[in-house]
């Protein structure tokens, strides 16, 4: 029997369906048996960062509907055998699923995956309550910034107000230099206004946008900062106790540079 | 379906949900557009251009490809699968044709030779098919722009794009294996012909800058140069 986690923010372009797919990715990379589903009817993205796109035949919505069996709407992966993606539907809404469907959605596929894990569109209308509708825990993603931490604020409530309790935090594109400088909210700041636990730091990684354009996740790439956070947060959730990394560590071409001439 | 007489008025649904309102750029004379308002999963219907048998045909195919998953890892070419835009197209009685102003206005004195010119109704877009618009239209299509990732046009006779092709297209979706669909640039997510189902391949690969066409040959999704002429000599013949 799997868990059901859903993946939220409230806000906008904090990086939900990124650290959906990374998440799945370096789950499914350690063996288990992970389904994504995307809940982003009409605004779907889950595919095309993880390159499936082209594999799309029947969608979320043909499930619920009944038009084609759950088998048949799920893609396999292209890397992982374990690793799985439900796709929303691009040419409709919202509307066009319940949250009683995906309740009863979530309770077929956590029979035979390990882990189920949604990616909630942007927003607290019917799309998000579809989202957590079948969820059992959540992971808040939020961005150092004050509108941010606001919009993650006000999900926290309402995840508490539909019996979600504990979410897990994660920190997306964070820049400790900024943070150093005063001019970025820390982590410490962060917490301080929510209140939960933290799940995982992601800093800002130039990759993950040549790996989002690649459809290949950031976790696949050892180079990668952001794709070796998304790491140490998919072993957390399998109950791992993994140190937050060092993120004061520099790193990229300035420093390759200044290493060169002898600066540091 | 050449031989359907009727090329009344049909039906252009032109679905996307995110805006409820009519679309004047499509609204012509010749044809009648209809947005859908509002509750996606409704049926579409179309007037008949297609016999019944061809449907049911179509429609027993489905049933059969029903019983086999639909993706595949291997391979470009994807076995045959189901259809699900099919069962949205749902044909009604055929009305007798030669009564619309259409018609008499822009066909006079039809002779037999234009019988055999006459291909079942045709739908112009006069503009980009962008991501989460979905054309279905009984007939062919024929798209003066791009048809952008994301979006999906399904027609039970051919597709041609004047621009770039990259949205999911389904010409013969009521299983015409005779369906083609031609692009100025032929880079389609997803391409299907009747039940064949093909798809772009992982990684880079060559995108062509000149007009390409797919079709059905030996039971498999062609695509070649697009060459005027050809197309022309075996119909007339």
């Amino acid at each position: 029997m799997g868990e059901v986690i859903v993946i939220t923010s409230g806000k906008g372009g904090v990086g939900k369906t990124t650290t959906t797919a990374n998440i799945g990715t370096g789950l499914a990379a350690s063996g288990l048996k992970v389904v994504l589903v995307d809940t982003d009817i009409g605004l779907r993205n889950l595919d095309v960062v993880l390159g499936l796109e082209n594999r799309i035949v029947y969608d979320i919505v043909d499930v619920t509907h009944g038009n084609c069996r759950l088998k048949q709407a799920l893609i396999k992966d292209k890397r992982f055998e374990g690793l799985h993606l439900l796709p929303a539907a691009q040419t409709k809404d919202k509307t066009s699923v319940t949250p009683d469907q995906i309740r009863e959605l979530c309770a077929q596929l956590k029979k035979e995956f390990d882990y189920v894990i949604i990616d909630c569109p942007a927003g607290i209308e019917q799309g998000f309550k579809n989202a957590i509708a079948g969820a059992e825990k959540a992971i808040v993603v939020t961005t150092p910034e004050v509108s941010a931490v606001r919009d993650a604020d006000r999900i926290i409530g309402l995840l508490e107000a539909a019996e979600l309790h504990n979410p897990k935090l994660i920190v997306n594109r964070l820049r400790p230099l900024m943070v150093k400088r005063g001019d970025m909210m820390s982590i410490d700041d962060i917490i301080d206004i929510l209140a939960i636990d933290l799940l995982g730091v992601v800093p800002e990684d130039e990759m993950i946008v040549i790996t989002t354009n690649k459809g290949e996740p950031a976790v696949l790439d050892n180079n990668s900062r952001a794709g070796q956070a998304y790491r140490n947060v998919a072993r957390r959730i399998t109950g791992e106790d993994v140190p937050l990394m060092d993120l004061e560590a520099e790193t990229g071409l300035m420093y390759k540079l200044k290493k060169l001439i002898g600066f540091k | 379906m050449k031989k359907t007489k009727s090329s009344k008025g049909k039906k252009l649904f032109f679905k996307n949900e995110t805006n409820g309102v009519n679309d004047p750029d499509i609204n012509t004379d010749s044809v009648d557009t209809e947005q859908e308002k509002g509750k996606e999963g409704e049926t579409v219907k179309a007037r008949e251009t297609v016999p019944a048998q061809e449907i049911k045909k179509g429609r027993q195919k489905r049933k059969k490809a029903d019983r086999e998953p639909a993706q595949d890892e291997s391979g470009e070419f994807l076995p045959g699968t189901a259809i699900p835009e099919a069962d949205e197209i749902i044909a009604e009685e055929n009305e007798p044709a030669g009564q619309t102003k259409t018609d008499s206005r822009v066909i006079k004195n039809r002779g037999p030779w234009q019988e055999a010119f006459a291909d079942d109704n045709t739908i112009l877009i006069q503009r980009t098919v962008r991501s989460g618009q979905s054309v279905r239209f009984d007939g062919n299509v024929v798209v003066m722009g791009d048809v952008n990732p994301g979006s999906e046009i399904v027609a039970s006779g051919n597709i041609v794009v004047m621009g770039a092709l990259r949205g999911v297209v389904h010409a013969g979706a009521l299983g015409n294996e005779n369906a083609t669909v031609a692009a100025f640039k032929l880079q389609p997510m997803q391409l299907r012909i009747a039940n064949h189902i093909t798809r772009a391949p992982d990684g880079d690969y060559l995108t062509p800058e000149y007009p390409e066409i797919a079709r059905i040959k030996d039971g498999v999704v062609v695509i070649e140069v697009y060459q005027m002429g050809q197309d022309r000599q075996t119909k007339i013949g």
